[in-house]
């Protein structure tokens, strides 16, 4: 398991009101019930959390395993971060 | 002919409780919510005090939903919810489009607009939080409570600064009476006891000192020794009814509203004008076809500066004339301190509560009796079991505009 998918179940449990049973890497953001505003201000979060910056326009993501790639990806391009591999 | 209009549901949140049981008490009891205030900035202010309400947002809200709106939001949508509650509309589709929601704020998101600044002036940030626009324009609260209960009628933010809420409730009772809705949530929030609301009313030289002896006792309206108003927060909202359709669904009738006066100066940004606020009592109780001896409790603006304490009551003589000094008028600021846009609907329930407990609140801390505020203002003690039928509550705001709500006890 990815430390960025275990960084971002932390995310999840603090913004929102989810049991870290229900963040599965197939868990749809849509199951979820989080719409664009929901997504708008976690990616916030989430570039906080990993020190990315998400372009606009480059984050079109349907479920967790999609971020953790997605994030993932940002680091080793921006690599301003520390890829998740070496944590894992 | 006019329809007539109930009122059905109250809520609140403020600095003496954040129900209307406890609110109720508290008042009677003469039970001020002015405390030293909590902020991190405290020790760089020389205002110490303020009317703060104890809130824990994840009492009333999810994560999701506590992110999301700024405290006046979430001041205003709570109120919203124990006034549903309470009056328990039940709407059918049909029935929500001709509901409404009416909200009165001065401020709107104070609190989010100063974490942003504080964020990119002090932090450098180069990036703010997403729903920072969401969270500071001032119909934001107005549309988390239209949303909240589909009402997609009417839904407006009404901003005039101190009367900000009398003038959402008085607005919204013309929506009904004159046939364009049925239903309306009406009210108001305000939440700005940030550093630099604190800053800023000191600058403008209208707070009260601390008392030295009890921070509690800081607000004296209409007494000698009185040094300004108290900052507050909170929020009031309550449901409005057309008188009909609530008899027919059996609602809980609270009262009814008949009079609404709202009149501007137009002279001055902070200096009150007795006539003017004369205008809008007497337009209130002329739409209400009551003479002013159908008063039976007055209550004030009374917000403990100088000026306001000496107009209000010169205008309440101008209006009331000779039975001015027979009818019992208080500040409750002296409890709640001024809310400012909240404080309109705040008062209007203090007015409620006034005929549903037949029993008028105090002015606490009125020791110094001032020769220029020579009305009968319950000095210290509330007054109960005496004939509450009728109550006018008058809301005055900077800028110079005046609103006067009168409600009426419900005929047996």
């Amino acid at each position: 398991m990815s430390t960025t998918l275990e960084r971002l179940k932390q995310l999840f449990i603090a913004k929102f009101d989810f049991n870290i049973e229900e963040l599965k890497p197939t868990t749809t953001l849509e199951y979820l019930g989080l719409d664009s505003l929901d997504m708008v201000e976690f990616m916030f979060d989430i570039e906080n959390e990993f020190h990315i910056k998400i372009p606009d326009q480059e984050f079109k993501v349907t479920t967790i395993q999609e971020i953790v790639d997605a994030v993932d990806r940002f680091i080793s391009e921006q690599r301003i971060g520390v890829s998740s591999d070496k944590h894992s | 002919m006019k329809r007539r209009v109930a009122v059905t549901g109250l809520g609140i949140i403020s600095p003496c409780g954040n129900n209307i049981d406890d609110f109720s008490l508290n008042l009677m009891a003469g039970k001020s919510g002015v405390r030293r205030i909590s902020s991190a900035y405290s020790s760089l202010l020389s205002v110490k005090i303020a009317a703060e309400v104890d809130f824990n947002p994840f009492n009333y809200f999810t994560k999701r939903q506590v992110s999301s709106m700024d405290r006046v939001n979430q001041f205003a949508l709570a109120a919203a919810s124990q006034a549903w509650k309470d009056s328990e509309p039940s709407l059918d589709a049909k029935e929500k489009e001709r509901a409404g929601v009416y909200i009165g704020s001065g401020m709107g998101g104070g609190n989010t607009i100063e974490d942003l600044y504080d964020q990119l002036f002090k932090h450098n940030a180069d990036r703010v939080k997403p729903l920072t626009v969401l969270m500071v324009m001032n119909n934001a609260s107005a549309s988390h409570i239209s949303i909240e209960y589909g009402l997609s009628g009417p839904c407006l933010t009404l901003s005039t600064a101190c009367a900000s809420s009398a003038n959402a409730i008085g607005e919204a009772f013309r929506q009904i009476r004159d046939g364009y809705v049925d239903v309306m949530l009406a009210g108001g929030a305000e939440a700005f006891l940030t550093y630099g609301s604190f800053r800023s009313w000191e600058s403008l030289r209208v707070l009260a000192g601390e008392d030295p002896d009890d921070s509690s006792k800081s607000c004296k309206p209409f007494s000698k020794n009185r040094s300004g108003l108290v900052l507050g927060e909170g929020a009031a909202v309550v449901v409005l009814e057309e008188m009909e359709r609530a008899i027919h669904r059996g609602a809980l009738l609270h009262a009814e509203i008949v009079g609404y006066g709202s009149t501007s100066d137009a002279f001055h940004m902070t200096r009150p004008s007795f006539e003017g606020q004369a205008r809008a009592m007497s337009e209130a109780l002329k739409e209400a076809g009551l003479l002013p001896e159908d008063i039976d409790y007055i209550n004030a603006h009374g917000t403990a500066t100088q000026w306001n304490d000496l107009l209000e009551t010169q205008a309440i003589k101008k209006v009331f004339g000779d039975y001015a000094c027979n009818v019992p008028v208080s500040s409750t600021k002296s409890m709640h301190g001024h809310t400012m846009g909240a404080a309109g609907a705040i008062e209007f329930i203090v007015s409620l509560l006034a005929i549903k407990n037949q029993a008028v609140p105090p002015t606490i801390n009125l020791d110094q009796p001032d020769p220029e505020c020579d009305l009968d203002y319950v000095p210290n003690i509330g007054r109960k079991g005496v004939k509450v039928n009728t109550v006018m509550s008058n809301s005055f705001g900077f800028g110079g505009t005046n609103a006067v709500l009168i409600v009426r006890k419900m005929e047996e």
